[in-house]
């Protein structure tokens, strides 16, 4: 049982136009080593968690704020894995508060989410874009060790997840998932599915013919990948973005679907490629 | 009961909420349609409910900050702007017929349902019944156009759901904040609803 915490803090350097990572805290099994550049004057930062993945009882802590123009992206190193908690231990909870300052740009991209047969885990994100600010921020979650025969058998993943632009909530998700008792395989809920993804693409401030544009691109990737194993689909949020959506089969396409979106809309809002983290993958 | 009639015309008959992607993907079937309603009250039902009790126990006040954040829930755009669409001709009508304050902005469905039983004076409980037993009996009349559903086995369905809408409507301990729901396969229906050759329904 630990208490990770890492305090970050992106800022744009105005003499090199490159933006800096300052460490403002940060405390095991959470750690960071350096900030690698990027084209256009970003930051890569990688997630590291020493133990190797989330204990019960951790209660883990990532406070992120990128500065007016700065550009961060950030990934992990792996796949979070949830282990299996006793019965009597209180749930691993991970805590992430975000703040994108006027124009800065946040690239969220970690690897899935596992969650091990019998663990209990708490995600709660809050995520404030300033106006100009941007986002791309994807997240996975597989049904568990799939290898193993593990398909749903967490006890409980509680995930929240609240997005606001300029003051405005333009997307809350919150999800109390206890498969033994609301069984995921429901038509209401996964249906034959068993990996979700979401992936918002926020700019805040940004017209609406933009965005109209973006769906219609998006649409059409949307479209192409899409196949019995996988499907994509789309949607406006009600402000200040879209939200675009995965439920597959398997993990297999997930990641390189992502991508393909990330590519379209990253080009699209700022004129830039989608650089894909440097990791090892 | 006039207010929560299917008749009440305000539109509801043309909106499907992504039933109609989701058996034209053969993702739905008569069989399941049991099970799949009655986890559509566990999650998007504890939803709108919690916010049509919202509504009734605040009326106009923070009426904004309520629709807000009840949108901000609402992924799919179809489905949103379907229960805004209902909301604001429900209101209008409730208005016309009834008078009483506006409180004006872009209320979605369930909210202006629960302002209504609050200006009516009906009990909060009784409110949120009446919303929620509505609510399913429009998808049950939506799935006897998009699936072999006969009239006999859709009054059963509706009947059978009749405890856990009670449930759901008693539910008030949910609180706003923590109200959520997990629909991904309903939601993700309603987002490639528009890419559908053919269209009965609007969303």
């Amino acid at each position: 049982m630990s208490t990770g915490h890492l305090a970050l803090e992106f800022a744009l350097d105005t003499g090199t136009s490159r933006t800096v990572l300052r460490i403002n805290e940060q405390r095991q099994p959470l750690k960071v080593v350096r900030a690698f550049d990027l084209d256009a004057g970003a930051a890569l930062v990688h997630i590291h968690n020493l133990s190797g993945g989330v204990l019960a009882g951790d209660r883990l802590s990532l406070d992120l704020t990128v500065g007016p123009r700065a550009s961060a992206q950030l990934t992990s190193t792996g796949a979070t894995r949830v282990y299996r908690s006793r019965p009597s231990a209180p749930p691993a909870e991970f805590s992430i508060r975000v703040r994108v300052c006027q124009d800065g740009l946040l690239e969220y991209l970690p690897d899935p989410l596992i969650p091990f047969a019998g663990c209990h885990y708490a995600q709660h994100t809050e995520v404030e874009l300033e106006d100009g600010a941007g986002l791309f921020w994807w997240e996975t979650i597989a049904p568990g060790r799939e290898a193993r025969g593990e398909v749903f058998s967490y006890d409980a993943l509680e995930l929240s997840f609240r997005l606001q632009a300029g003051g405005l909530p333009v997307a809350i998700e919150r999800s109390d998932l206890d498969p033994a008792v609301r069984p995921l395989s429901s038509a209401a809920r996964l249906g034959p599915y068993r990996y979700f993804s979401s992936f918002y693409i926020c700019r805040a401030g940004t017209d609406a013919n933009t965005w109209r544009d973006l769906e219609t691109s998006l649409r059409e990737v949307a479209q192409q990948l899409s196949s019995p194993v996988i499907i994509w689909g789309l949607s406006a949020l009600p402000a200040h973005g879209i939200v675009v959506r995965a439920l597959s089969l398997n993990g297999r396409e997930i990641a390189s679907g992502l991508v393909a979106f990330w590519r379209v809309a990253k080009q699209l809002l700022y004129g830039r490629d989608a650089v894909i983290p440097r990791k090892i993958y | 009961m006039h207010l929560a009639d299917s008749a009440l015309p305000i539109g509801s008959a043309a909106h499907s909420f992504g039933l109609e992607s989701l058996v034209a993907e053969e993702l739905l079937t008569v069989d399941a349609l049991g099970g799949f309603l009655h986890d559509c009250l566990e999650e998007s039902g504890m939803l709108e409910g919690a916010f049509c009790r919202a509504a009734h126990n605040t009326g106009a006040a923070r009426w904004t900050e309520l629709n807000e954040l009840l949108s901000a829930r609402k992924p799919a755009r179809e489905s949103r702007l379907a229960g805004l669409a209902l909301g604001r001709r429900f209101m209008q009508l409730f208005l016309a017929m009834e008078g009483g304050y506006d409180p004006g902005g872009e209320p979605h469905y369930c909210t202006a349902f629960g302002y209504a039983g609050r200006a009516l004076g009906i009990e909060e409980a009784v409110t949120v019944s009446a919303y929620l037993h509505q609510s399913m009996s429009a998808l049950i009349s939506a799935c006897q156009r998009l699936l072999p559903l006969g009239q006999q086995r859709a009054a059963r369905l509706l009947w059978d759901l009749k405890p856990a809408i009670v449930e759901a409507a008693r539910a008030n301990h949910v609180e706003l904040h923590a109200a959520g729901s997990f629909t991904p396969l309903v939601e993700m229906a309603s987002m490639r609803h528009v890419a559908l050759a053919t269209r009965l329904f609007i969303s």
